[in-house]
């Protein structure tokens, strides 16, 4: 950004702000704002200043009526929510057999991972479940601190990631990092998180934007829980 | 309909959102995405492609309804914004701008004049927004005109107006630099 300095009538991370809400930018740069955005209150402060001084401009888009799918759409993503026209994918039988057989595949892996790493202090598993539904197995290996998270019953959401969260005694929830659903993601624990987890703690997965939460705390719906328990 | 009793509609339900009500994100939807979704074909100048934005947009208000703060923000200031910044998220994902015709600095082609059907946004603020844009070089008005409605990169604009890159850069920030200014005075 050296070639702004003569514009110094606003500092660069306020043209950056102004680029980024006007929609200029591409690339690294526009990477590099978002992520300023997310993490960066300041930033974020500049942000909705521009945004407040330029969507008024928007007023001279003309309205435009979506399909009605588009709610049906929306809807289905929401928890709890039945989807309006069942089809296979949104049969909740179908669901159900493929929970279960997931879980299997779950624990099994959850047995190797636990051979794979038994020793004299026994790993600390949690089932990571609501309404019946198992997304994730954690297994904690207390000696290493670290925890393994399996995917069970968990389908990928294009525009959020799933991020696990441990829940100590106080109930304030600690980020413990991002999560996939197709692979098996092993997280270092921080000796505080490793020692909540010692104390069997509740570990929790929230649904986030890419990156994980901006906030350090659970900004998106809650998938499911469950407290560690030993083998 | 009154244009404070829609802002307080919408407003409050997004207040009720983090609660998990679904019912309050289907109020939102029906009062506001005629707007977002004309905001949204607008920058990607194809229906398909815009219902998928539109439900992402949708669905990052109902994860992120906690961060709006009405006392700052207007409503459809922040849900445009939403609306604005994953269309170009999308653009940017795929290879250039829709529109990409030339734009003539010279010509004398004046901007669409505010509407008065739109109930959504402040006559207020959109009367003033337009005063300062009239206080700019036609050349850079034009500029930030095609980056706003055509979510045009720099170098898009560069080439839609035939200027080098650091030229298109200075117009740009020149440009936000007095309306910065004019908005605030």
């Amino acid at each position: 950004m050296s070639d702004i300095s003569d514009h110094s009538a606003l500092p660069d991370d306020e043209l950056l702000a102004a680029e980024f809400v006007l929609g200029v930018l591409e690339g690294a740069d526009r990477t590099a704002a978002q992520r300023l955005y997310q993490h960066d209150l300041t930033f974020a402060a500049m942000v909705a200043d521009w945004e407040r001084r330029l969507m008024p401009w928007a007023a001279e888009i003309d309205e435009a009526a979506p399909s009605a799918s588009v709610w049906n759409a929306i809807a289905a993503q929401l928890p709890g929510e039945s989807a309006p026209r069942p089809s296979i994918w949104q049969s909740l039988a179908f669901w159900r057999i493929f929970a279960l057989a997931s879980t299997f595949a779950a624990a099994c892996l959850a047995v190797v991972i636990y051979l794979g790493t038994v020793n004299q202090q026994g790993p600390l598993i949690a089932a990571i479940e609501s309404g019946g539904t198992r997304s994730f197995v954690a297994t904690v290996d207390v000696k290493r601190g670290t925890v393994a998270i399996v995917p069970a019953s968990f389908s990928a959401d294009a525009t959020r990631v799933p991020e696990l969260w441990i829940i100590p005694d106080d109930g304030k929830p600690r980020p413990v990092g991002l999560l996939r659903a197709d692979a098996t993601v092993t997280l270092a624990l921080t000796p505080e998180l490793a020692e909540f987890a010692r104390n069997r703690a509740t570990l929790a997965v929230s649904l986030e934007p890419p990156g994980g939460s901006p906030t350090g705390a659970p900004t998106g719906p809650v998938i499911g829980a469950g407290k560690l328990t030993s083998l | 309909m009154d244009l404070e009793a829609n802002r307080a509609l919408i407003a409050g339900a997004i207040a009720r959102i983090p609660g998990g009500d679904s019912t309050a994100l289907q109020t939102v939807y029906r009062l506001t995405s005629a707007k977002l979704f004309g905001v949204a074909l607008r920058i990607l100048g194809d229906r398909g492609e815009a219902e998928d934005v539109l439900q992402e947009v949708y669905l990052t208000i109902w994860r992120r309804a906690a961060d709006f703060n009405a006392t700052r923000a207007s409503p459809m200031t922040w849900l445009i914004a939403i609306a604005r910044n994953r269309a170009i998220d999308r653009l940017r994902a795929g290879k250039t701008s829709r529109n990409m015709d030339p734009i003539d600095a010279a010509s004398d082609i004046a901007d669409a004049a505010p509407r008065a059907d739109v109930a959504l946004e402040s006559s207020q603020d959109r009367a003033r927004l337009h005063g300062c844009l009239d206080t700019l070089a036609d050349h850079e008005r034009k500029a930030l005109h095609g980056a706003f409605f055509d979510g045009n990169t720099y170098e898009e604009l560069a080439a839609r107006m035939k200027t080098p890159l650091g030229t298109m850069k200075s117009w740009i920030r020149r440009a936000m630099i007095k309306l910065k200014t004019c908005l605030e005075s």
